[in-house]
């Protein structure tokens, strides 16, 4: 390594400013519940070819679903590779109406519809647009079998709960991959105290990324690493009132922060990073009021979002690894857990709080 | 040589389209259907007009304040919308990412931009000794068309004096439209083109208004209320080379956030649509919209300001006050806008608007019986 390099690796941010909330869990945020539903089995195609499904969903439901109500979100990317469905609603509107759901590619439409027949369920006439992000766990899972079931998509929103996020290779988190080992789902919050009040800020990550950084050089010489892009996508939630151009500059940075935290990505990987707030909060029953009455927080107290945020995403990224068990899927391929010493290495020599 | 219709026209008295007895859209205008309806909003100009032949300048500035108050110390929500980016407005990229209009806006020839943003910047310092810490940066917001035809536009004939001299001018009520300010050097639709002005109340609570500066859109292409005028003129034929960008910023009193902004702004693009514009593709067809209703303190005591902000669910009819006024505005600039002969005797005709009520009668537009 070049002393230039060297330097800047040692100038990553190391240190952490702000404690978690009572869960470490994006539940942290009040109101706010998950759900997951993993689908793993092993079947025989048409074929006879033998089939591993190792996929499935994960459900954040930021406010009871049974009311009309939108929440404000903002989202930022790199190379948009994913889809994410409401996006022009969130690009234009600036809102949610419905659970955010992270599964794999091909259930996007199947999830998109099972959300409308849940909202419809519970009687909401408008749970619109669905808000489905869709990234790839082909490495491990074997997509042309992998559907996921109205009825398994249901269950993961009635029993979501504000417990504590399951974490690791769960879900959507079952077929990731990142770094070259197991992937996964993770979690964490930050609480910022300010003068006026304690908030949280609470993350969740998917990571299925950095397939071109593996740390060991006999994974990283294979062509599959160097050739397949990857993707890490966030949801991020707090109850801080936040109107939409900040949510924006709060996304945009995290996303920035990502290097700095020491959390490197391949050049081809996605970013997905979504952030939403459960205060200004917008009643829609019975068409809402014409004026909404919303807090506008101070601009200057950004920045110390933007850092608990970005704890709280090294942390649920460094759990998403630290607490995913070895699977074996499609192709006889196994990932194995990343070791210890492996992560540590990757997150800069950050602890996290896995024992806890 | 100028036929006598054409002679004409150079001294007739220039009108606003309202004044023809033509109305457009469905909803009323404000009392003095501009801008400067939305309460607080004031406008000034300052004109240059020097020499003839070789050399004559055909320019100046417009600025908007964009309340009665200090719009360094109150800052407004504002958002903007690109649509079509051949041209220059400064201070978007901080205006879009914090979300607010923190300076004036400052409208002018397009070589002239370094210059009034560096008037804009000394009138900050000058007013501002205590906002010009480290933590204020302020980036004016300064716009330009180009009005190379009638003016000589490198020799840069603006001066810091003129800068401060419109917005020392700068006042509600009625704004002077056409050939003034920003304007005054601006072709359109193969005529004189310039500064133009309209408003529309939405309901008995909001207002919005619109100031353009267009120098936009080829003959052909005009429209004005869905009638092809730009087709059915006859006549005052010069050759214009390109007209190029119009910058449209619209001013509403209703509380709407800056991604509410945005697509009023895009509204704005609809508004400039029903004028038959196409958007050349070097045309710098750039929008602004701002909100005077929540107030933003640069400097704040209290961690959380409350503020206002229009349902989506309710917001239409906004959207449709920004088109109509848009729409009006740009007619507006190019109806009020007398003949001018610039830079190298070249010659802009004011539109004929003796023909236009014509044309307006054949389509239906004014009725029998219906004078001004």
């Amino acid at each position: 390594m070049n002393k230039l390099l060297k330097n800047t690796k040692d100038r990553k941010i190391k240190k952490e400013k702000y404690r978690p909330g009572e869960k470490n869990s994006l539940t942290d945020v009040k109101g706010v519940k998950v759900g997951q539903f993993s689908l793993q089995k092993d079947i025989q195609d048409k074929s006879g070819r033998q089939a591993f499904v190792r996929t499935g969903l994960t459900a954040v439901l930021p406010y009871p679903m049974d009311r009309e109500m939108r929440l404000f979100l903002g989202c930022s990317r790199v190379n948009g590779k994913d889809e994410i469905t409401g996006y022009e609603v969130l690009d234009d509107f600036c809102y949610l109406n419905s659970p955010i759901v992270i599964t794999n590619s091909f259930n996007v439409g199947r999830v998109y519809n099972a959300i409308l027949s849940y909202g419809f369920s519970l009687g909401r006439v408008e749970i619109w647009p669905p808000f489905v992000i869709g990234i790839d766990d082909s490495y491990l899972n074997d997509l042309r079998m992998g559907f996921l079931e109205e009825q398994d998509i249901l269950k993961a929103f009635h029993e979501a709960t504000e417990t504590k996020v399951e974490e690791g290779s769960v879900g959507i988190g079952l077929g990731l991959r990142a770094y070259s080992w197991k992937g996964g789902v993770g979690t964490s919050s930050r609480v910022i105290s300010f003068g006026f009040g304690r908030f949280t800020i609470g993350a969740l990550a998917a990571s299925n990324h950095g397939h071109e950084l593996s740390l060991t050089e006999e994974k990283s010489a294979s062509r599959e690493n160097q050739t397949r892009s990857g993707s890490l996508t966030v949801i991020l939630g707090v109850d801080l009132p936040l109107v939409p151009y900040q949510i924006r500059q709060i996304t945009s940075s995290l996303v920035a922060c990502l290097p700095l935290m020491g959390m490197a990505s391949s050049r081809s990987d996605s970013i997905n990073c979504v952030l939403f707030t459960t205060a200004n909060a917008m009643s829609m029953e019975e068409d809402g009021p014409e004026v909404f009455d919303y807090q506008l927080l101070d601009d200057s107290l950004l920045e110390e979002i933007i850092l608990a945020g970005s704890e709280a995403v090294r942390e649920a990224i460094f759990r998403s690894l630290a607490k995913a068990t070895p699977v074996g899927g499609r192709l006889g391929r196994m990932l194995e857990t990343i070791p210890e010493k492996e992560l540590h290495n990757l997150f800069q020599d950050f602890k996290g709080r896995v024992a806890e | 040589m100028l036929s006598d219709r054409q002679s004409e026209n150079i001294s007739a008295p220039r009108k606003r389209i309202r004044e023809l007895g033509i109305r457009l859209g469905t909803m009323e205008p404000g009392l003095h259907n501009a801008i400067t309806d939305v309460e607080g909003v004031r406008v000034g100009h300052a004109t240059i007009i020097k020499g003839e032949g070789q050399g004559a300048t055909r320019t100046g500035l417009t600025v908007i304040l964009p309340h009665a108050g200090d719009i360094y110390q109150e800052n407004l929500f504002a958002s903007y919308f690109n649509l079509n980016g051949w041209g220059e407005m400064t201070g978007i990229a901080p205006l879009v990412t914090t979300g607010k209009l923190q300076t004036p806006i400052f409208l002018t020839g397009t070589y002239n931009v370094g210059i009034v943003y560096d008037a804009a910047t000394e009138y900050f310092l000058k007013n501002h000794p205590n906002l010009a810490g480290s933590d204020e940066i302020v980036h004016p917001v300064v716009a330009e068309c180009f009005d190379d035809f009638l003016s000589d536009t490198q020799s840069r004939q603006i001066s810091e004096e003129d800068v401060f001299r419109a917005l020392e001018k700068a006042q509600s009520g009625p704004v002077e439209e056409g050939v003034v300010g920003g304007g005054t050097g601006m072709t359109s639709f193969g005529f004189k083109g310039g500064i133009g002005t309209s408003s529309r109340k939405v309901g008995t609570k909001y207002t919005v208004g619109v100031l353009v500066m267009a120098n936009t859109g080829s003959r052909e292409e005009f429209r004005i209320d869905g009638v092809p005028v730009g087709k059915e003129i006859r006549g005052f034929e010069y050759k214009s080379g390109k007209t190029k960008s119009i910058i449209l910023v619209a001013a509403t009193d209703a509380p709407l956030l800056p991604f509410q902004l945005k697509k009023i702004a895009k509204r704005v693009a609809l508004g400039l649509a029903q004028t038959g514009a196409i958007s050349h593709t070097g045309s710098g067809d750039l929008i602004m919209a701002f909100s005077t209703a929540n107030k933003i303190p640069k400097s704040r005591s209290h961690p959380y300001l409350k503020i206002k902000c229009v349902s989506d669910f309710w917001i239409t009819p906004i959207y449709q006050a920004a088109v109509e006024a848009t729409h009006e505005a740009v007619v507006n600039a190019i109806t009020t806008a007398r003949t001018i002969i610039g830079r190298d005797g070249n010659t802009a005709y004011g539109l004929p608007l003796g023909q236009v009520k014509d044309i307006m009668r054949k389509y239906l537009r004014i009725r029998a019986g219906n004078h001004e």
